[in-house]
């Protein structure tokens, strides 16, 4: 930004300095003054390889087959198969080729494009989470890949894709370390925790790190099986094994392919995001890791927790069994699966009420329960609904159940709230109930106290935002 | 919905009464501008004549008195939709209290949001071709939250920029971080 494009130092001085900067980094460990604060830096070599990555792959599939069908009768053939890869492989060369970063004053700053530099600031102070990220192949080749989550619109969020996963950690505590420090931090616990006794899996430091609860993958399995997507699956087989059974001939079976294809895929994603998900407290917030082939690391500091929601679907309770979702604060974009992305973090993929209440109370500390009923009329109009309805509140949260089939219990700090909403439609209007819906920042959870008679509906519709009000200033 | 409509003291849209359901009926409310009623006459007559034209035209081709029926149905509906307006414009409308804004709306289902003002994040003011030439204007308020839609349309330019200034100092004033 700063740096007009003519100003730059010749790109060919960044890898020397790279890498002595990652020699650095191994001999020097945990040097507080960090091994990345002076110079501009590339990304890792392989980084091609990993970016192309699926795509890579199938490309080479699918040329690989179209070969294997002509039998290689034309050998010129297999010169221009390898040509389109190289073609492939040659974009992301020469991203990386003009890719680099840099951590100074406080600033982390990546620099891209070829033709339209592409120059952005990331201020340490404004990060709210950073994750690493490793695909499959990444992991294979020992990369990763950092995201950057930023409170505010959509895609500002940015990433530095590959590094080596011993950097990719060491950076991450190190830009964690300045953000805490440049900061008035929302951090619970010992914020003045030097750098250097960050938790880390290298490094000689003590690590301050309290195991809290760890996916057990059988469980998992059943219980995914048992949810929504898995009973979606279970009927597209079984309509299959029904139709395969009427006409007996496997041609009908194909129009069924990319819906049998589609439902394992999103179960796949499923057991694989959420496998294996570990949560251990840190001294800034608790730390999360899962994945079985990609696996993901993020810290989610609890003066970041915009929501926090129960999810008990009607046959998991018949096993005891629920789910704890997160939402933090700052959009969350990932590349590789979007659609992971729009659901919230799963602190506790499944797990027994008593781990989510212990989970509850490491998240959110004392906490009100969604005790006070509806009244009885709500009954004509919610009548499946009823039973799971209530609400709680104390002057830090607001507590609201609902859902028909799946019980949701949704926590919101009341500093969080963005706005209050008073609804009343004619059903109700009859009946004399109103709604009142809690807004936090983005799309993903809201805490709606629906169905209360009009009058303390009202009554909340007053006292809400002066609670809120007194919240948000016991905050500073 | 049964509310008895009274006129109200310097405004040209009749108000419905004090409704006892709506929470803070002893604020002083803000509406919008009498001639916004006048821009969604317009606005529907706007869309309902081609529509009506167009459909009978395309209709005629079967038989002239479908074609008739199929414009006269089309242009019933946007007389039905004209009667609505009025109590829907009435129902909009906001108050400034000492830390937020109140805005309501809607008949059938009726709302009322409270937007602390040091949530919002953005004030927008637009004004369509209709709104402008009657010197009107439509102010919506942004907050991080994607579901807190507060708008008031149809205020006056002035009152509309007025509000515009007056939300984002106190916006800034007021402001809390994420």
């Amino acid at each position: 930004m700063t740096n007009p494009p003519s100003a730059q130092p010749p790109l060919g001085a960044c890898p020397g300095q790279a890498d002595a900067a990652r020699g650095g980094s191994d001999s020097a460990g945990s040097d507080s003054a960090g091994p990345y604060s002076a110079g501009w830096h590339r990304l890792h070599p392989l980084t091609p390889v990993v970016r192309a990555g699926t795509r890579l792959l199938s490309l080479i599939v699918v040329l690989a087959g179209i070969a294997i069908l002509r039998q290689g009768q034309d050998k010129g053939q297999l010169f221009t198969d390898l040509f389109v890869i190289a073609l492939a492989l040659s974009g992301g060369f020469i991203s990386w080729l003009v890719t680099r970063w840099q951590v100074a004053d406080g600033v982390l700053r990546i620099e891209t494009g070829l033709i339209r530099r592409d120059s952005r600031r990331f201020p340490l102070t404004q990060i709210q989470a950073i994750d690493v990220v490793q695909t499959g192949i990444a992991r294979v080749l020992g990369l990763a890949e950092l995201q950057l989550r930023v409170a505010g619109s959509d895609s500002s969020g940015g990433r530095l894709a590959c590094l080596r996963l011993a950097d990719a950690e060491a950076l991450r505590r190190e830009l964690l370390a300045g953000s805490a420090s440049a900061a008035r931090s929302a951090v619970i616990g010992p914020a003045s925790v030097p750098p250097a006794a960050m938790p880390a899996e290298i490094g000689t430091a003590p690590v301050p790190e309290r195991k809290l609860f760890r996916t057990q993958p059988g469980r998992l399995a059943v219980a995914i099986v048992l949810s929504r997507a898995g009973a979606i699956a279970a009927a597209v087989v079984a309509v299959v094994v029904v139709v395969l059974a009427l006409t007996g001939s496997t041609a009908a079976i194909a129009s069924f392919f990319p819906a049998l294809l589609g439902m394992a895929a999103v179960v796949w994603r499923q057991f694989n995001s959420e496998y294996g998900t570990r949560i251990a407290a840190v001294p800034d917030g608790l730390q999360l890791r899962s994945g079985l082939i990609q696996t993901t690391a993020e810290t989610i500091r609890p003066g970041r927790v915009q929501g926090v929601r129960l999810v008990e679907p009607m046959i998991w309770r018949l096993f005891g069994w629920c789910r704890l979702e997160v939402d933090v604060a700052g959009p969350k974009e990932r590349r590789e699966n979007r659609s992971e992305g729009r659901r919230l973090r799963a602190v506790i993929p499944v797990g027994t009420r008593s781990e989510a209440e212990q989970m509850l109370g490491e998240l959110l500390g004392s906490r009100p329960d969604p005790a006070s009923r509806p009244p009885r009329q709500v009954r004509f109009k919610a009548p499946l609904q009823y039973h799971n309805l209530g609400w709680g509140g104390d002057d830090h949260y607001v507590v609201a159940a609902r859902g028909r089939v799946c019980r949701k219990t949704t926590w919101v700090p009341l500093e969080k709230v963005q706005s209050f909403r008073w609804v009343q439609g004619p059903v109700q209007r009859r009946l004399g109930l109103a709604s009142v819906l809690l807004d936090v920042a983005g799309r993903r959870v809201r805490a709606d106290v629906e169905d209360r008679s009009a009058r303390e509906a009202g009554d909340l519709l007053t006292r809400l935002p002066a609670l809120a009000r007194s919240a948000r200033a016991r905050l500073g | 919905m049964a509310d008895a409509v009274r006129p109200a003291p310097g405004s040209g849209v009749p108000l419905p009464a004090a409704r006892a359901d709506i929470p803070d009926t002893d604020l002083s409310w803000q509406r919008p501008s009498p001639r916004l009623l006048r821009a969604r006459r317009i606005q529907t007559a706007l869309a309902t004549v081609p529509l009506a034209l167009i459909a009978g035209l395309a209709c005629t081709s079967v038989s002239a008195t479908t074609g008739a029926a199929a414009a006269a149905a089309i242009v019933i509906a946007g007389l039905i939709a004209e009667r609505f307006l009025a109590r829907r414009i009435a129902a909009w409308g906001f108050a400034e209290r000492h830390e937020d804004l109140m805005v309501r709306r809607g008949v059938l289902v009726r709302r009322l949001s409270v937007i602390p003002y040091g949530r919002m994040q953005f004030i927008d003011v637009t004004a369509g071709p209709i709104e402008r030439s009657l010197g009107l204007a439509t102010v919506r308020m942004h907050t991080a939250a994607a579901a807190s839609d507060a708008r008031i349309p149809g205020l006056e330019r002035e009152v509309a920029a007025r509000l515009r200034d007056q939300l984002a100092a106190l916006g800034q004033a007021q402001a809390a971080g994420l």
